[in-house]
């Protein structure tokens, strides 16, 4: 804390070239979101907030991600906490397999849901024999979402179960902790900050996707497939304020869900840094 | 009470191998060794972490080689302390009273009186990350110890305190160790072997080369590695006693040596460093301390120069530079002089466990 980090500085040739080209990346992120703001007027947006379907389709958005976030973590977390401390066979290959959702296309990751849920697949085929179908379902929606953002809690979480020192666990070992006592106040709580942050990022991953969601679920309609049948079917004025507040309901929950979850643990995680 | 019967294991490209250990009830044992001679290791098997590959770990005649670590009355203090970040001092130390189910006023009783017993009783209620090395240490302890165990295992636990604290940590250890305890102490220093150690094991590459009183082990090294090990080559058991207003030590062979900063009569050790032992062709003059005449028995280079043994009725061992060794143009078995000043005697009690060095090392 307190060192600086950055290179003494001086306005060589070489630094200026360096401010400009990051500064053109800066503004190539914020430009476009600026303008989008900028192109609507507030009458607009008005009657976009006032519009029904509008707001149905955020709070599904909001809910199925959050669900789907929620329910995967129960298993995200013991997996990511037996990626960093367990050695086994074709461990590489695990690892692999958790960041393919990653690399896939999503619509392609879209197909390959709709085939495990539909009445023909296996979880859709179980699915069916209790009367429920995934397909035009939030159900199914979670499932696709959960499908590309796993990856997300997965990694940030395995990292953080990682930088928890071992001899911390060992030392609760040898202080009469069973493994079980150990994980739950030793290991999850010092990789808390990281577990934490994979869940917002998964979260957001899971609420902005439209491409595997589109396929498995056309309706009920996820703000982002609104936005786009918006604009399919009325053009870029009426795609653009349900963009604007989807943009903005996303952003106040990212930095709301960011504050609540790291602000809880901030007493100790300098401590934690350093160890 | 302990007793290790010849265990081994591999970790990785490293085993400890063969290791038969038995400490003693109420033993204050430390175990040297250099990092990477698997000093660390041996205590994590004692406290259950690794299980042997082959061997067998006894606690109090009962076979605890495969019990459960929760289940062994062993306590282990790590090097770095492991304090828990996420938990207050009291959550600390609480923390195998949690575990054990024990009742909230059963768990904050004994967490008052024992860190009323370390004098950590004001930094309770304070998160470890701005706590000091000391002070950690002393959270480390108390967290070990409000089980009761039978043995406590120290790793290195002078290495991240201040030079000003150890003394008070070794106060903290003896008074732990006259209270009963049995300790393992596990350190690369020698000095802490002397100044602490009931018994003394070196450890190297896995394997306990030597065992015994420090004095032993530091004056009959079993081997070139102890004694390197040591930093010392020159070692003599002797009596302390007054004569002519001097205090003066004798050794084997009637051997008399000038010494300084010892004022009391009995037994105990000396140590020479072997650089600050002068080697001369031609007698010095009369009136220098420390002069013995003696034969040369071996030469040969060191990482400080040139080693020269002399057996002067007892073997001394002298380091001394290229350039001077020279300037010297003797071979073994020339005669030779050597010389030491009274501040370079070292003298120790060797049974006193208060021990302290009187001089500089």
């Amino acid at each position: 804390m307190g060192i600086s980090n950055s290179l003494p500085v001086k306005s060589s040739p070489f630094s200026w070239i360096m401010l400009i080209l990051s500064s053109l990346v800066l503004l190539f992120i914020i430009a476009p979101l600026a303008g989008i703001f900028l192109n609507t007027n507030g009458s607009q947006l008005i009657e976009t907030v006032n519009d029904r379907e509008v707001r149905e389709s955020i709070r599904l958005t909001l809910l199925v991600a959050f669900a789907a976030t929620f329910l995967f973590a129960f298993a995200a977390i013991p997996l990511a906490w037996i990626l960093a401390r367990k050695d086994f066979p074709l461990k590489g290959v695990v690892q692999g397999i958790i960041d393919l959702p990653v690399v896939i296309p999503h619509t392609a990751a879209g197909i390959a849901i709709l085939g495990f849920i539909s009445r023909a697949g296996f979880l859709g085929g179980i699915a069916g024999s209790v009367g429920l179908s995934l397909i035009n379902n939030p159900a199914g929606i979670a499932l696709a979402m959960a499908f590309v953002s796993l990856p997300f809690l997965i990694n940030s979480a395995r990292d953080g179960f990682a930088s928890v020192p071992v001899r911390l666990e060992k030392a609760a070992l040898t202080l009469g902790a069973s493994p079980s006592r150990v994980f739950f106040t030793i290991s999850l709580p010092l990789a808390w900050r990281s577990v934490m942050t994979g869940f917002v990022m998964m979260f957001a991953r899971g609420m902005s996707e439209f491409g595997a969601v589109v396929i498995v679920a056309y309706h009920p309609m996820i703000a982002p497939v609104m936005i786009y049948e918006r604009f399919n079917n009325f053009g870029l004025d009426y795609a653009r304020p349900v963009s604007v507040l989807f943009i903005t309901v996303a952003l106040a929950v990212f930095i709301l869900l960011r504050l609540v979850s790291l602000k809880k643990k901030d007493s100790h995680n300098t401590a934690d840094a350093e160890t | 009470m302990l007793k290790l019967e010849n265990i081994s294991r591999k970790f990785g490209d490293f085993a400890l191998s063969g290791i038969n250990l038995e400490v003693a009830d109420g033993e204050y044992f430390v175990l040297l060794g250099r990092s990477g001679s698997g000093k660390t290791c041996l205590l994590e098997l004692i406290a259950g972490l690794h299980i042997p590959d082959s061997g067998s770990v006894w606690i109090d005649r009962h076979d605890i080689t495969h019990s459960r670590i929760q289940d062994r009355p062993v306590g282990l203090v790590f090097q770095d302390f492991a304090i828990f970040p996420n938990m207050t001092v009291s959550g600390n130390i609480g923390y195998p009273l949690r575990s054990r189910r024990r009742k909230k006023e059963e768990i904050s009783a004994t967490v008052d009186a024992i860190a009323a017993e370390m004098g950590i009783s004001s930094i309770l209620d304070r998160y470890p990350h701005n706590l000091s090395a000391g002070e950690l240490q002393r959270v480390a302890l108390a967290r070990t110890l409000v089980l009761n165990p039978r043995l406590l295992l120290l790793d290195e636990p002078m290495s991240s305190v201040d030079a000003s604290l150890k003394d008070d940590i070794k106060k903290v250890l003896r008074r732990l160790n006259r209270n009963g305890l049995s300790i393992i102490h596990v350190t690369h220093d020698y000095r802490e072997a002397v100044s602490l150690a009931g018994r003394v094991g070196v450890i190297h590459a896995g394997r306990i080369v030597q065992e015994g009183t420090p004095g032993s082990v530091f004056s009959r090294p079993a081997n070139r590695f102890v004694a390197r090990y040591a930093g010392i080559k020159n070692f003599f058991k002797v009596r302390f006693l007054r004569e002519n207003n001097m205090w003066k030590a004798i050794g084997e062979g009637n051997l008399t040596f000038s010494i300084s900063g010892r004022e009391t009569a009995g037994e105990g050790l000396i140590f020479v460093r072997s650089e600050n032992i002068i080697v001369s062709a031609s007698k010095p003059a009369p009136g220098t301390d420390n002069c013995f005449r003696g034969i040369v028995k071996e030469i040969f280079p060191s990482e400080y120069g040139i080693e020269i043994t002399v057996d002067a009725g007892m073997l001394f061992v002298a380091d001394i530079s290229v350039a001077d060794f020279g300037l010297l143009s003797i071979r073994e078995s020339s005669e030779v002089w050597i010389t030491f000043s009274a501040g370079a005697a070292v003298a120790i009690d060797g049974t006193d466990p208060d021990i302290q060095t009187r001089d500089r090392i």
